[in-house]
């Protein structure tokens, strides 16, 4: 039964593969113009050169040749090199996802971490003086512009504190040019990145689990376990919360994408060498087999993160039954 | 300098080269040129070392050890010098390699791996190279002619002719062929007269036959040494490229003019000039280059010291010359063109766009080139009523909206530059009002990158775009303002054609002797002058902020990206 | 902000409404009408939002009598002057005067965000209760298309996209619904399954009404609830991606004012100039703020049970 799902969804998701990977490229060969990829205004540039730039990067064929090309060579596990330096795909991709998997990781674990208890709070005291004020944070925390909060938290606590001479954080990139490795430099420039993130999440987390919480608490399961002398604490923690961290779930899962598009804005704000921020550069630059790389990666994270949120949602919720 | 200089001054010019890498020692000031000018004949680098002690031990002297982090917000595509087309790649090839030549400061040439300015045959066709004796690779292998040739192969022999060289174009129309009669003797036979044959292709890293020679033309493109290039013969060797952030080198022990005082240099590369402003100021980067509007930003910061100097860089806007384009009818009259100008106040577009780090241009050739003139034939000025009267002569009158027209054609207008260039922005957005108070209606409009570039190259439908553009040390300016340069793929593309033109960029291209060649080069300005067909607005400057803890970086005009004589002899105070 | 996250935010109100059972009363919409009146905090929200409003649609007016300065008039011998004399909030790089833009700024915001929800609503409804009432092979495809769009990584699309049609507002609000429509469509599928099994619907249609008219009058009144939430808790995201691209560089681009692309510029000063980055950056939390919470007022309205 469960076989058989999975493998419903698996071939409807290669539709979907191919739909988005067509869609980008037919978006870029559409826009390009007649840009050749990596090249500047630079006058040591003849006509020729040019010309001959675009013919050895296949982009005189029509898009169509270039596509099955590229799907050819991803069926043999090839995603081509970059447009713009001649790397593989495969190696930028690789390169930026540990930096990437470290950011996003550290702030949903954050928000994972605050959102849980707080969620559980406000719904356990809703109406309360603690459930308004926490309400009031996630709701600003909502709304504050991410790239704006980033700049704010670099003109505080990069900026200002240095021209006080006061300890202050890395405003920008992975870790320094020359600890690379070191763990205490790699956790100084996460804090203000990973906090941006995580606020988010929080906010969004937090709202969802005093929702679900709320709505668990009124059913009438709980109902009648109270009525059985159950403990209000085993009510709570064994029976609510359980049930209320399915919407969680299903989020984490829906926010797997995210690992790659989720964060982009916070990693280019502070020059964070992630996933994000390379697609961003590279589309804007017109690297076709890094975008298509890129995109076909993070469609295949949607897909299955979608899966996952789903057959979680079936472990934890033992009414949901797959057909 | 001509080339008859050359060959008398070859030791002369070793020798400035060698002061240049050395006059941080202020004990040479007082030692005077000729007292290093001995040491230097002698060889001694231990003697100069000696000196350093025991003249003034209070002066700091050069230490060995430590590292120079330099920043940056462009990011590097490849590490081979023959694939690479931008500054970025290039500024970093350039810390790892050395070509047959090099540049001073000014843009003259020097030699790094030759021996000595090449001699050129009376033809003007054939350039002897001598190179230095027991040259050596990072990794213990000489350094031959032989690894020359392969170098300018890849760019030039139709063998190649696979090799996605950027540079195929100009080598393969100039260069005839490559001989090395012995392991330090470089011949190099170009097809025709070229003057900026050395200024433009000299200065190549070389690279390792030994590493390369084997691969095909097609792998050659996709060599892991593209991207590692193990084997360097520059002031510093690979470490690690960590694609996005940073690339690390080591010192070089084998560079031909001594190793270098610093352990490392690590190129990073930041979001943006405001991180790089942030990072100089904090001291996470040592060496970074500065945005005008944030000069004054690290100016005060008592750590970071600022180098400033004209570059041959010039920011402009063309106007659509073909009249079959919507807007070509426009600017077809030269007064409109001159109007135009006339209408701008560009010392107040330098102090308010640039906070006065510019320079108003009145030529096409940047000041700091030894072709430029100061006073062409017609100097430009600001000034509201010549514009307005120029306007009225030419027919374009005020109509009831304030919009000057002619026959029922309005002078209207879209102005077109790349968006997330502020400077830029800005400019369109003043040019638009200063137009407007004359009659002008001119709307900006910003497009990414790619199509402003495919506007410019083949596209062509724009009424008016702006851009800057980066010249080389040669005066050539022929990428820009020559009709052959007009078909697709080239860089006129506002469509200036002008046989006059034509015929003085070619004259100066075929000519060697620079005396001729700057009258010519001063003709060419005049007429410019006159046509306006691409006004220039301002010739930008290079501004570096570098921490006081770096010692002996030497920024220049022609020294600051690639062609850096200096980067071997930089050394850090407290040797950290 | 930009991507799946928000694919939660529109998702919660249609949790929510599950299973709340038959074609909405004319007492459910005076009961949510009376609860969103009782919300105090709510109605503050959204009076700030008309004001907001108000100033963005009467922009010329402030302008003129407020300020007397036009978002584009530049001035350089009066940059960077800060807020008070003169510039009540004051001026940026070229002179221009900080508050007027901020309001022709609105103008931008506003008009995209309510583009957006308006464009995003109507497809997304259209093809979710096509899809919802035919079902089968018809449903299958429409779904499919729909999971294909969200599966897009939606920064590409805005990138590309915004490449393709030179971001005006309009065109803008068009590029960040062709993801937001996908949203509204699955949320509206949903609604249409759940109500398309009860009996009334089957009774309509035993007696032999047409698929428009059964979709009009009958379906349309019961997804309303939902899609008026979605639209209200729509909003504030829409704002915030809206920024979120112009911050990029690949929204309104200037020397249109608008918030974000006054955040980017004011970013090269704030060494200097902090102001800048203040107020735009205010004025999109404020608006996201206010839109928000009304949002969340009209959730509760109209679902009490989760107040």
């Amino acid at each position: 039964m469960l076989a058989k799902y999975v493998a419903r969804r698996f071939f409807a998701s290669i539709v979907v593969v191919l739909g988005v990977t067509l869609i980008t490229l037919v978006l870029m060969d559409r826009t390009r113009g007649t840009y050749v990829p990596g090249i500047d205004l630079n006058p040591a540039l003849r006509p020729e050169d040019i010309a001959r730039l675009r013919a050895d990067l296949g982009l005189d064929r029509p898009f169509y040749i270039w596509y099955i090309t590229w799907i050819w060579g991803v069926l043999h596990g090839d995603f081509g090199r970059s447009m713009i330096d001649g790397s593989t795909v495969m190696s930028h991709i690789l390169d930026r996802l540990p930096n990437t998997l470290e950011l996003t990781g550290t702030a949903i674990l954050i928000g994972v971490l605050i959102s849980i208890p707080v969620g559980v709070i406000g719904a356990l005291r809703h109406g309360s003086k603690t459930d308004h004020t926490m309400t009031v944070v996630s709701v600003a925390g909502f709304a504050v512009p991410q790239f704006w909060m980033g700049l704010i938290l670099i003109l505080i606590f990069s900026v200002t504190l240095e021209q006080h001479g006061l300890p202050w954080l890395p405003s920008s990139g992975a870790y320094s040019a020359v600890n690379g490795g070191d763990f205490i430099d790699r956790v100084e420039h996460l804090i203000l990145p990973a906090t941006v993130l995580s606020f988010f999440y929080t906010s969004t987390w937090s709202r969802f689990i005093r929702s679900s919480m709320l709505e668990v608490l009124s059913q009438d399961y709980i109902r009648t376990a109270r009525a059985k002398g159950m403990s209000e604490r085993r009510v709570v923690y064994l029976h609510g919360l359980r049930n209320a961290l399915i919407p969680l779930v299903t989020l984490i899962g829906l926010e797997l994408p995210g690992l790659v598009s989720g964060g982009l804005v916070v990693e280019v704000v502070f020059g964070w060498p992630g996933i994000g921020k390379l697609a961003f550069e590279r589309a804007l630059q017109y690297d076709y087999t890094t975008v298509m790389g890129v995109t076909f990666f993070a469609t295949m994270l949607v897909i299955a993160g979608n899966l996952l949120a789903d057959l979680l949602y079936g472990v934890l919720d033992p009414r949901i039954r797959f057909a | 300098m001509s080339r008859d200089e050359v060959a008398d001054d070859k030791g002369f010019e070793q020798f400035e080269k060698f002061l240049e890498a050395w006059s941080r020692r202020d004990f040479l000031k007082r030692a005077g040129a000729a007292g290093a000018y001995m040491a230097f004949l002698g060889g001694a680098v231990e003697f100069l070392d000696a000196c350093a002690g025991t003249n003034n031990p209070t002066t700091s002297a050069a230490k060995k050890g430590g590292h120079v982090v330099e920043g940056n917000f462009s990011d590097i595509r490849t590490l081979n010098s023959m694939l690479s087309s931008d500054t970025a790649s290039n500024q970093v090839i350039g810390l790892m390699f050395d070509g047959l030549l090099n540049y001073k400061k000014n843009g003259d040439l020097i030699p790094a791996l030759a021996a000595e300015l090449p001699k050129t045959s009376a033809d003007g066709l054939t350039y002897t190279f001598k190179l230095r004796p027991n040259l050596k690779f990072s990794d213990g292998q000489p350094l031959t002619s032989d690894d020359v040739k392969f170098t300018y192969q890849l760019a030039y022999d139709p063998q190649y002719a696979d090799v996605s060289s950027p540079r195929r174009g100009d080598l393969s129309k100039y260069i005839k062929s490559i001989d090395t009669p012995d392991p330090l003797t470089v011949v190099i036979t170009t097809t025709q007269v070229f003057a900026p044959f050395l200024a433009s292709h000299a200065l190549y890293g070389i690279l390792p036959k030994h590493v390369l020679g084997s691969l095909s033309a097609k792998d050659i493109n996709t060599a892991p040494y593209n991207t590692a290039p193990t084997v360097t013969n520059g002031a510093f060797k690979f470490v690690s490229w960590e694609k996005g952030q940073q690339v690390t080198m080591a010192r070089n022990d084998n560079y031909w003019a001594g190793p270098a005082y610093l352990d490392q240099w690590i190129y990073k590369v930041l979001p943006d000039s405001v991180a790089v402003t942030n990072q100089l100021k904090t001291g996470e980067i040592d060496i970074g280059p500065v945005d005008p509007g944030q000069f004054d930003a690290v100016k005060t910061v008592s750590t970071v010291a600022m180098s400033e100097f004209g570059v041959p860089t010039f920011t402009f806007y063309a106007y659509q010359l073909d009249p079959g384009k919507p807007a070509g009818p426009l600017f077809q009259d030269k007064a409109v063109r001159q109007a135009l100008l006339y209408a701008l106040d560009r010392q107040s577009i330098v102090t308010a766009v640039y906070f006065g780090h510019g320079q108003v241009a009145n030529s096409v050739e940047p000041p700091i080139s030894w072709a430029y003139k100061d006073k062409p034939q017609v100097v430009v000025g600001f000034d509201k009523a010549k514009a307005q009267s120029l306007l009225d002569g030419a027919g374009w009158t005020k109509g009831a909206d304030g919009i000057r027209a002619k026959n029922g054609t309005k002078l209207k207008f879209t102005m077109i530059t790349n968006a997330g260039n502020k400077q830029r922005e800005s400019m369109l957005t003043v040019m638009q009002q200063a137009w407007h108070d004359i009659g002008v209606d001119a709307t900006p409009s910003l497009i990414q990158f790619p199509q402003l570039v495919s506007q410019i190259v083949s596209i062509r439908t724009f009424d008016m775009f702006l851009v800057g553009f980066n010249w080389a040390a040669d005066p050539d300016v022929s990428p820009l303002y020559h009709s052959r340069n007009a078909v697709p793929g080239g860089f006129n593309g506002a469509d200036f054609k002008n046989d006059q033109a034509d015929g003085l960029l070619d004259q100066a291209l075929n000519t060697l002797d620079r005396t001729k060649r700057k009258q010519l080069y001063g003709q060419f300005q005049d007429l410019m002058s006159d046509l306006q067909p691409s006004p220039v607005i301002l010739f930008n400057t290079g501004i570096y902020g570098v921490n006081t803890r770096v010692q002996g970086t030497d920024f220049g005009p022609f020294n600051q990206f690639t062609q850096r004589p200096w980067n071997h002899g930089v050394w850090v105070t407290d040797g950290k | 902000m930009i991507g799946p996250s928000r694919v939660a935010e529109l998702d919660m109100p249609g949790a929510a409404i599950e299973g709340s059972s038959t074609r909405p009363a004319q007492s459910y919409w005076n009961e949510s009408w009376e609860r969103l009146r009782a919300n105090r905090i709510g109605i503050m929200a959204g009076a700030l939002i008309v004001v907001f409003a108000l100033i963005a649609v009467l922009a010329p007016v402030f302008s003129a009598v407020l300020t007397h300065y036009e978002p584009q008039t530049i001035d350089l011998s009066k940059t960077f002057s800060p807020p008070g004399s003169g510039h009540l909030l004051g001026s940026d790089e070229l002179g221009r005067d900080t508050l007027t833009r901020l309001i022709w700024g609105a103008r931008v915001t506003l008009g995209v965000a309510l583009l957006t929800v308006a464009v995003s609503l109507t497809v997304g409804t259209a093809v979710g209760m096509m899809a919802g009432y035919y079902g089968g092979w018809f449903d299958d495809v429409l779904m499919r298309l729909v999971d294909t769009v969200l599966a897009i990584p939606a920064i590409f699309l805005f990138i590309l996209m915004s490449i393709l049609f030179k971001p005006t507002p309009v065109s803008l609000a068009l590029i960040i619904a062709s993801v937001g429509w996908g949203q509204v469509a699955r949320l509206v599928r949903g609604e249409v399954l759940s109500v398309k099994q009860r009996d009334f619907i089957l009774a309509t249609r035993s007696i032999g009404a047409r698929h428009l008219r059964l979709m009009a009058r009958h379906l349309l009144p019961n997804v309303l609830p939902v899609l008026i939430v979605a639209a209200s808790l729509g909003v504030g995201q829409i704002i915030l991606i809206e920024a979120a691209l112009d911050f990029l560089g690949l929204g309104i681009q200037p020397p249109t004012a608008s918030w974000g692309n006054m955040l980017t510029n004011a970013e090269s000063y704030f060494f200097h100039s902090v102001w800048l980055v203040y107020f735009p950056g205010v004025m999109i939390f404020v608006t996201v703020l206010a839109s928000n919470v009304f949002g969340n007022a009209i959730r509760d309205a109209f679902d009490p049970r989760l107040k």
